[in-house]
């Protein structure tokens, strides 16, 4: 048993923007929280309020890295802050991505805007473990090029061929990748899979993105051949606690902050209400 | 089934009040009191004005465990600081139902420091209580807690600490095979409702209909012994101190299951009433399986439009009383 409600003190350390409204945080906390891919912390700006984010990166030297969206009123008071001011955070809470399981497996990467957050430091995690056998492949989806997250990075990993990366877009008046040999095509993300080779008895798919995606892709990779204990999926909600008691992130029968926020398939189809 | 066997003196009321005075003499004294507007509520009392037997309060005694609106942290000089200490206290004149409630919410908060704090200055003596129309309890629903129940013949030891406290106090020696006394044939039978029924009806008419009639202004939800939502709120005072707040909240509120950027996980009245009725019924997390009505009856009472979950089930099982 402990305080699990009252942050530690961490520092603001750089902000660095990506697209309008997107910035990726660095926070040095006083003392390690070991934030593990698809797991969460709570950051707390006091006299404002406290809102949950997974990590976009791994842990490195204290520093917990996160891309964050501008969109209520405590991610508008972490934008007005400073580098240098202090906020409140804790953690880590939830399950995180199963990491043991890409062993020797194939790695399918499914995100859908903001989705691509926890997802890039799944991707890190991947990448980082020399030992590990089998290919990667992300499957992106946005609105227009221009909204897509790390895209940089992301061409840079498919140009040396760690990842075979492939985009999607609503919609784009020039598609980038022509010159540059990426691979992006209009429509929508599940569609990217009809032109992918791989062996879905081999492979583990994690899947984020907002509750329209999950409805159309996780039931697709079933269908495909895979198992549905192999297809992974983390849920958003807005945990208020992150440690099982608010209630706030329930969806069937479970808490989605501490029995999640990462559910297979299967136990997908069980929870109603869930995606 | 559980073990619900616990050591009973025989009641001496002499040996008794004496045993009610001592319990006053460190700790503030609260019990069921009711006020000349017919509410019953939980108040501060003297020794001399504890109740005889249980009585139903209008808001749960969940309250002392989890108030309304408590202060989780302060933040000040750049420091997030831990809150004071609760003081010793105990509640007196508990029914049964409401001590097993307390059990329920022990479990749910097993890791908060904060609710266990409250608890462990908590003593908590229940006692025989007269069942009213609405009411449903049953022995075999849950475990209970507390650390003594008072009957109208025996005296029963539910905690070791409160075991301790009746052989010191001299009742002599305990018996271990009488039964607590539970209300015998509660005023109304309770509906067996299984998960299966209840997801293989999740578009039965009945939730259009109660949705409709639903106001979702969740005084089911405040006046349940054993719901337990709650949202943070920060005030920050004019010196810059903040303090943030644990405060409740209602499940049956239109932002409960919403998400950043505004989707709604639980859009619609319908929805909601079936969340709450699916977290009464089966529980969530690892309190899976675990059915949390106790059945005190509030929430059918306090509905504005006489909305009664068992009803619902009811409907959901197409009649079969259990």
């Amino acid at each position: 048993m402990n305080d699990v409600l009252r942050p530690m003190t961490a520092i603001l350390e750089q902000v660095v923007p990506m697209l309008v409204d997107n910035s990726l945080f660095t926070f040095l906390p006083k003392t390690s929280i070991p934030v593990a891919p698809g797991q969460f912390v709570e950051i707390s700006i006091p006299g404002v309020g406290s809102f949950p984010v997974s990590a976009c990166d791994l842990v490195q030297d204290r520093r917990i890295v996160s891309c964050i969206r501008r969109t209520g009123r405590v991610t508008e008071a972490l934008y007005n802050l400073e580098v240098g001011d202090a906020i409140g955070i804790r953690g880590p809470f939830g399950n995180g991505f199963p990491l043991d399981l890409f062993d020797g497996k194939d790695a399918l990467l499914i995100a859908g805007g903001l989705g691509m957050a926890p997802l890039r430091a799944l991707l890190r995690a991947l990448l980082d473990d020399h030992e590990r056998q089998g290919k990667v492949v992300l499957l992106y989806g946005s609105r227009e090029p221009g909204s897509l997250l790390f895209y940089d990075e992301l061409v840079e990993l498919s140009r040396q061929g760690r990842v075979d990366v492939r985009f999607s877009v609503d919609f784009a008046e020039t598609l980038p990748g022509s010159s540059s040999n990426v691979f992006c095509r209009i429509g929508l993300v599940n569609e990217l899979l009809s032109d992918l080779d791989f062996t879905p008895g081999k492979t583990v798919a994690v899947v984020c993105g907002p509750p329209a995606l999950y409805r159309c892709v996780l039931e697709e990779l079933a269908l495909i051949g895979m198992s549905a204990v192999n297809i992974f999926a983390t849920l958003e909600r807005r945990m208020r606690c992150g440690v099982g008691e608010c209630c706030h992130c329930v969806a069937g029968g479970k808490y989605v902050c501490k029995d999640g926020p990462v559910f297979t398939l299967e136990q997908l189809r069980s929870m109603v209400g869930a995606i | 089934m559980f073990d619900s066997s616990f050591p009973s003196y025989p009641l001496k009321q002499a040996v008794l009040n004496d045993l009610l005075i001592s319990l006053g003499q460190n700790r503030a004294l609260w019990a069921p009191r009711t006020g000349p507007d017919g509410l019953c509520r939980l108040q501060s009392v003297s020794e001399k004005e504890l109740p005889g037997l249980a009585s139903s309060t209008f808001i749960p005694l969940k309250k002392m465990l989890l108030p309304p609106r408590e202060a989780v942290w302060l933040h000040r000089a750049g420091h997030f600081h831990t809150v004071e200490e609760p003081e010793p206290f105990a509640v007196v004149g508990v029914p049964l139902c409401d001590l097993q409630a307390i059990w329920y919410l022990d479990q749910v908060f097993a890791d908060d420091e904060i609710y266990q704090s409250r608890r462990a200055q908590l003593f908590l003596v229940g006692m025989a209580c007269e069942p009213g129309p609405g009411c449903r309890c049953d022995e075999q629903l849950m475990p209970l807690t507390g650390d003594i129940f008072i009957g109208q013949e025996r005296v029963w030891a539910i905690s070791a600490l409160g075991d301790t406290l009746l052989r010191e106090t001299g009742f002599g020696s305990p018996a271990t095979d009488v039964p607590l006394p539970w209300p015998e044939g509660p005023a109304e039978k309770r509906h067996d409702l299984s998960e299966e029924q209840f997801y293989s009806a999740l578009d039965a008419p009945v939730w259009t209909e109660e949705g409709k009639r639903c106001l979702s202004c969740g005084a089911c939800s405040v006046v349940c012994p054993t719901c337990y939502c709650f949202d943070m709120l920060d005030e920050v005072a004019l010196d810059g101190t903040v303090t943030r707040h644990r405060v409740w909240d209602n499940c049956f509120f239109a932002e409960h299951g919403e998400v950043a950027g505004g989707y709604d996980f639980r859009p619609g009245r319908a929805n909601r009433l079936r969340f709450r009725m699916e977290h009464k019924f089966f529980g969530f997390g690892t309190l899976r399986g675990q059915n949390s009505c106790v059945g005190c009856g509030r929430c059918s009472k306090v509905c504005p439009v006489d909305i009664d979950l068992d009803q619902i089930a009811e409907q959901l099982v197409g009649g079969a009383v259990s």
